[in-house]
């Protein structure tokens, strides 16, 4: 049988990180080939490659045998592919036939076509939602309808159009179990049709419970693909995290760490339905989990971010005042967020400005400018212990590197004298040599008696630079691994698996 | 098959349409004014629509693709200035004077269209410039655009068939004819698809430039049919009327009060008239309790937002 669509040795780069490295996948008619791969092995750039939203630098895309380019999404879909992604692109106001037809509505013959046929529509949209096993109203406002029925909704629109290649990207992340299971019943329906499916999932059960062919990416690398008999999920895990670990972490602390610094006792919040750890002084502390672990809401929590609604938490010996990130700054704990971009700089304005954000932020306004802690040298001193190189302090922050920026930020919560610094990513977007200057200052300020949490998706950094590490799986911790562990006992624990 | 649910645009229009109604008949029931239940009183409540019920038409076409019109205001001063001045009382130039002020507002509806779908310019911004632009125009050409509209112009104003005017007849023919548009026609559903998610619109093909850039079209025109309304109403137009009126503002005030979402994706004429019909019932009840003119400002200030939490108490959880 001919692929529905064949991707050859397609090949994306962007500066300084080779994306995509000559990655080849196909996929038959009423096939469902599932994709796996950490966070940042490839899957997503693929996939945008194939939606029209990425042009590779090399290789070509085939669909039911011949050449295509495809430049522009409505390329895409004019080809018959369709991507749902996690983020659905519905209205939420409109009806679900509204929304189905939208930018494709029938009309009503004469009137230059101008006339919408409601009629027409509203009967295919019964058809299309009968088909995908919706049991909603055309008429439902897409906004009252739960995130499952929501994703039948972005389903049927892609039938409409007659789609034959479907990517579903992470779609059961937001469902429970049930929901979760109507969708596998729907895409075995669909291939029993003849709809080539790309399944992306982090969800080893379901990978091998639905999939006919399995592929590894890894670090833009096809690692391989195998029919479903031979992709055991110990197999797929083994793919995934198959990687040298690089020698640039600080050795493990001398001596024992400190008193407890940081303690949750079942702390409830919106995804994290009970979440007790403590971290103790001289200790650094990582987590992990996939994408829709609960770890970035972990973060949010500890950072102020987010509303507890139950537990009790201390910081330094007094309870801490979760939900408020001024007061959670005031009790001690710095936080250093993924995007350095949009949370963590004000990117016009200097070095020496951001470095003093924090200092200003919590003293009083009426402090003099300039002077004491606010002093220019004081400020420029703080900078300088961190390393942070710039032409001067004065430079705007967002010409310097990605590594220096995140020193810059280091310098800003030290000024403070925090007992508990929370990293999230704390080396995304950046370049190894700097890494390895983060992690060393990481190091560094825990053994100066301050506690670290460091919330990460990068396995190998979180195994070399952690002396203790959670996993999270569905908004709890699923288990804590001590400093060694292998990456396959992570990735285990974050799939679900029992260990 | 099954009744299609009743769209909250329509439950939103009728419960304003109900306050309103209350505010007034309470009104001129406390104060005695029993002479306005005739037809003649009630002709005039409605007449008091016209001229804000045009602009915002319009106003709502904008504010559901997600963009914003300042400039009505300037744009109904110009038109009813340029249509005193064609005219200049002879009513053989009624129809070139017309067409002219017609050209004029789409013109500025081209340019505001242009700015904010292709020039990428924030909507707030673009809009208010040309209106300054052109209020900055009007204001210093003011000396050589003097003239009034022909005699017979104004029966446009103060015309009426079966007793009720024209002019609101207009106003109820055009509103239907839009909230058509809007409802049953593809621009509708695309004007719908833009407001609601650019991205989403986008992907599915739709050239999202062009149904913001008619949106802005529609806008202007409907600011130019309320000049022109407004022009034979006073008989000789100036550069401030617009401004005097406070139609940009209030224009967007009813638009949001009726229920349309500033954000875009979610509104309609009906509701937008409701919010109109609110005002007028306001407006009329303060004349019958002889409230001053300033207290009548810091009254409407108040509504206008108390309707507008209203709205977003009730929309809590996906207010966009």
């Amino acid at each position: 049988m001919n692929p529905a669509l064949e991707m050859r040795e397609i090949s994306k780069e962007f500066p300084g990180v080779r994306a995509l490295d000559a990655v080849s996948f196909d996929c038959l008619p009423g096939e469902v080939h599932a994709i796996c791969g950490e966070n940042g092995a490839g899957k997503s750039t693929l996939m945008k490659v194939l939606g029209g939203s990425y042009r590779p630098d090399a290789g070509e895309i085939r669909i039911g045998g011949s050449v295509m380019r495809l430049t522009h999404p409505r390329e895409a879909a004019q080809a018959g592919i369709a991507i749902i992604h996690q983020e659905l692109s519905l209205l939420p106001h409109r009806s679900v036939t509204e929304n189905i037809f939208m930018g494709h509505e029938l009309v009503r013959k004469g009137f230059a076509g101008m006339l919408l046929d409601r009629a027409a529509m509203r009967g295919r949209a019964v058809a299309l939602l009968q088909r995908v096993g919706a049991r909603i109203s055309p008429d439902d406002i897409v906004a009252e309808l739960s995130i499952a029925e929501q994703q039948l909704v972005e389903i049927a629109k892609a039938l409409l159009l007659d789609a034959r290649i479907l990517v579903l990207d992470e779609p059961t992340a937001a469902l429970d179990d049930r929901d979760a299971r109507h969708l596998l019943d729907l895409i075995r329906a669909l291939r029993g049709q003849g709809v080539a499916l790309v399944y992306i999932s982090h969800r080893m059960p379901e990978v091998a419970a639905i999939a006919d062919r399995v592929t590894v990416l890894k670090d833009g690398r096809l690692v391989w693909t195998r029919p479903q008999a031979e992709a055991t999920i110990p197999a797929i895990v083994s793919a995934m995290v198959g990687r040298d670990l690089k020698d640039f972490y600080p050795a493990a602390p001398a001596s024992a760490p400190g008193e407890t610094v940081l303690q949750l006792q079942d702390v409830r919040a919106a995804g994290l339905p009970g979440i007790s750890l403590s971290l103790r002084r001289g200790e650094i502390l990582g987590v992990a989990g996939l994408e829709d672990s609960g770890k970035g809401q972990l973060a949010r929590l500890l950072a102020g971010d987010l509303r507890p609604e139950g537990g009790t938490a201390r910081l330094a010996g007094e309870p801490m005042p979760l939900g408020n990130p001024r007061r959670v700054i005031a009790a001690g704990l710095g936080y250093l967020p993924a995007d350095r971009k949009r949370e963590g700089l004000t990117l016009r304005q200097s070095v020496r400005d951001n470095a003093a954000l924090a200092l200003r932020a919590m003293r009083p306004a009426w402090a003099r400018p300039g002077a004491g802690v606010f002093a220019k040298e004081a400020l420029d001193a703080g900078l300088s212990r961190m390393d942070v190189r710039a032409a001067h302090y004065g430079q705007d922050i967002g010409a310097l590197s990605g590594g220096n920026q995140q020193k810059a930020i280091i310098a800003r919560w030290l000024a403070l004298d925090p007992a508990v610094l929370l990293f999230v990513e704390p080396t995304r977007g950046i370049d190894i040599a700097a890494k390895a200057a983060i992690y060393q200052t990481m190091r560094d300020t825990a053994d100066q008696g301050r506690g670290i949490i460091v919330v990460s998706s990068d396995l190998p950094e979180l195994i070399g630079i952690s002396d203790r590490i959670l996993v999270m799986h569905r908004g709890t911790i699923q288990g804590e691994l001590p400093r060694g562990a292998s990456e396959q006992e992570i990735m285990r624990l974050s799939l679900g698996v029992a260990a | 098959m099954k009744m299609g649910k009743i769209r909250p645009q329509f439950s939103v229009a009728a419960v304003l349409l109900l306050i309103s109604l209350v505010i007034f008949v309470v009104t001129a029931v406390a104060t005695g004014e029993m002479a306005q239940f005739s037809l003649q009183g009630i002709t005039g409540l409605l007449q008091r629509m016209v001229a804000l019920g045009l602009v915002a038409v319009g106003q709502t076409f904008v504010i559901l693709v997600a963009s914003i019109d300042l400039s009505v205001a300037a744009v109904i001063s110009g038109t009813a200035v340029l249509a005193s001045w064609m005219m200049g009382g002879d009513p053989a130039m009624i129809v070139p004077a017309v067409l002219l002020c017609l050209g004029f507002a789409l013109a500025v509806g081209l340019v505001n269209g242009a700015l904010v779908a292709f020039g990428g310019i924030n909507p707030l911004i673009a809009t208010l410039g040309t209106g300054l632009i052109l209020q900055g125009v009007l204001s210093a050409g003011y000396g050589l655009l003097g003239g009034s509209v022909a005699p017979a112009f104004q029966h446009l104003a103060y015309g009426s068939l079966f007793g009720i005017p024209w002019s609101v007849l207009a106003l109820f023919g055009l509103g239907l004819a839009m909230a058509f548009v809007l409802n049953r026609t593809v621009l509708g559903a695309r004007i719908f698809a833009v407001g609601g998610n650019p991205e989403g619109a986008r992907l599915a093909g739709i050239r999202t430039g062009w149904v913001i850039l008619t949106a802005h079209v529609i806008c202007s025109l409907f600011a130019g049919l309320a000049g022109l309304y407004l022009a034979a109403r006073v008989q000789a137009g100036t550069p401030w009327l617009g401004r005097d009126g406070i139609y940009d503002l209030e224009s967007i005030a009813v638009t949001v009060i009726g229920g349309t979402l500033l954000a875009g994706g979610k509104g309609g004429i009906a509701g937008t008239l409701a919010g109109v019909f609110l005002f007028a019932s306001l407006d009329a009840s303060f004349n019958m309790l002889g409230i001053d003119a300033f207290l009548k400002q810091v009254l409407r200030g108040f509504i206008i937002i108390v309707a507008v939490a209203v709205h977003a108490i009730r929309g809590r959880g996906h207010v966009a």
